[in-house]
């Protein structure tokens, strides 16, 4: 027998997964992240299943991203008898493009890492300079690359090293 | 390359994941990851240089997470995939389980590694098998910055008299062995792959075209793979079959460490 989920706990569930904090960016969500995805019902309604998106296959924080999804899920329908279900979606793809134009700032204003967007030319989180130059693809996690900006001479962090999955008949829609 | 075997009839509606020998294709390659990246993690801390610590270390943290995808297509206990088996139910490439603690050879074997791997999720980004698709596109937006690392390198060693003399030599005795990431997984025959689209390219294709990528590369250099030679002697060494080399006991050691520290240990 499968049990309803209550109206407005889907809704509820909602609102409390998107105030969840990147473990690496702990004043930014995983919703202005756009890691995100879906939250709705699903198993004919008795379960709250929520999608997020990993950044990169290989990220360590998806086990703490996840476990702090379900927290916040079960905090949001406590005393609702409802099952939970998180879980980590292969499509979309993950891109720079998915974060919010307030994340990008807040992350060049308070980190100094700088947002790569899709067929966009990132700038210098320090200065603005516009000429950063590529020095490693291999920053110190894996959705950050190192750059260089020649104008105040600065190394720069920089997300947005993947690219655009492809498949024989061109990019993949985020 | 399967094409001695009966390509068995495959129904056209049937779920793509339960084509003859799909699931040994996905296992080979989630074991192929598993190993690949477990012994690029030795480098962390020790790399000849900072950038090159940080590169190597991420790439394994990449390679790993392309197992887990890979073995999360198969079933739910990915742990128990991942280091439970018997060394003769893992189905990787010698060439994944060699330590290559010099770093010329870890560089070789990673430009043979990763561009073998382009061209294998090449094979599957259109698969029937819809999710072992999204995997493979997500993993070749992954490899791209692979592929730019481990060439970028090798095009600069080899401009050097030096670097050809060191790294030419590798190529001799690591190419024949990588070539057998493009043995068919026991129990696999890609003609029956193909026929249901999980691959979109058979396993001799995807050798041929590994072959040219890597010949080009090497191509101004003089320097040819000889993979004649390789043809000839072509004793099968059975990675694909369950056959483990001599590396493979003190890889899976290492893995299994911490689980037979604490067995309630999760990946």
């Amino acid at each position: 027998m499968s049990r309803a989920v209550p109206a407005g706990v889907v809704a509820a569930v909602r609102r409390s997964v998107s105030q969840v904090c990147d473990p690496e960016y702990p004043e930014v969500t995983i919703a202005e992240l756009g890691i995100l995805e879906r939250v709705g019902s699903s198993d004919g309604g008795s379960t709250v299943r929520i999608e997020l998106v990993p950044t990169m296959l290989g990220c360590p924080a998806l086990d703490v991203i996840a476990r702090d999804v379900t927290e916040a899920a079960r905090a949001a329908c406590a005393g609702a008898d409802v099952s939970i279900e998180v879980v980590f979606v292969d499509n979309p793809v993950w891109t720079s493009d998915r974060i919010a134009p307030s994340a990008a700032d807040f992350l060049a204003r308070e980190y100094s890492v700088a947002v790569r967007r899709w067929s966009a030319s990132a700038s210098c989180p320090i200065c603005g300079g516009t000429a950063l130059e590529h020095r490693s693809d291999f920053g110190p996690t894996p959705c950050r690359s190192v750059e260089w900006c020649p104008q105040c001479r600065n190394p720069v962090e920089v997300v947005g090293r993947v690219e655009f999955p492809m498949s024989r008949t061109g990019p993949v829609p985020a | 390359m399967d094409d001695t075997g009966p390509v068995t009839a495959v129904e056209p509606t049937g779920d793509p994941a339960e084509t003859l020998g799909a699931r040994e294709l996905v296992l080979a390659l989630a074991d192929d990851e598993l190993c690949i990246g477990q012994n690029l993690g030795w480098w962390i801390a020790v790399g000849p240089f900072l950038e090159e610590d940080l590169a190597l270390t991420s790439i394994s943290q990449d390679e790993l997470g392309h197992a887990r995808a890979l073995y999360g297509l198969l079933g739910d206990d990915i742990d128990a995939m991942a280091y439970g088996r018997e060394p003769h139910e893992y189905l990787c490439a010698h060439i994944t389980e060699l330590p290559c603690h010099d770093w010329a050879e870890t560089l070789v074997r990673h430009f043979l590694y990763d561009t073998a791997e382009t061209v294998r999720w090449s094979a599957l980004a259109d698969s029937s098998w819809e999710s072992l698709g999204a995997v493979a596109r997500r993993a070749l937006a992954e490899e791209r910055s692979h592929l730019r690392h481990a060439t970028g390198l090798l095009d600069r060693l080899l401009r050097t008299d030096a670097g050809i003399a060191h790294l030419l030599p590798l190529f001799d005795q690591l190419a024949p062995m990588a070539r057998e990431i493009f043995d068919a997984p026991s129990g696999c025959s890609d003609g029956a792959l193909v026929a249901a689209g999980v691959i979109t390219c058979d396993f001799g294709n995807q050798l041929a075209q590994w072959q040219d990528i890597v010949g080009d590369a090497l191509a101004k250099t003089g320097y040819q793979p000889q993979w004649a030679v390789a043809d000839a002697e072509a004793a099968p060494l059975g990675g694909r079959a369950g056959r483990r080399s001599a590396h493979f006991a003190a890889l899976h050691a290492e893995m299994v460490e911490v689980l037979s520290i604490d067995p309630s240990a999760r990946w």
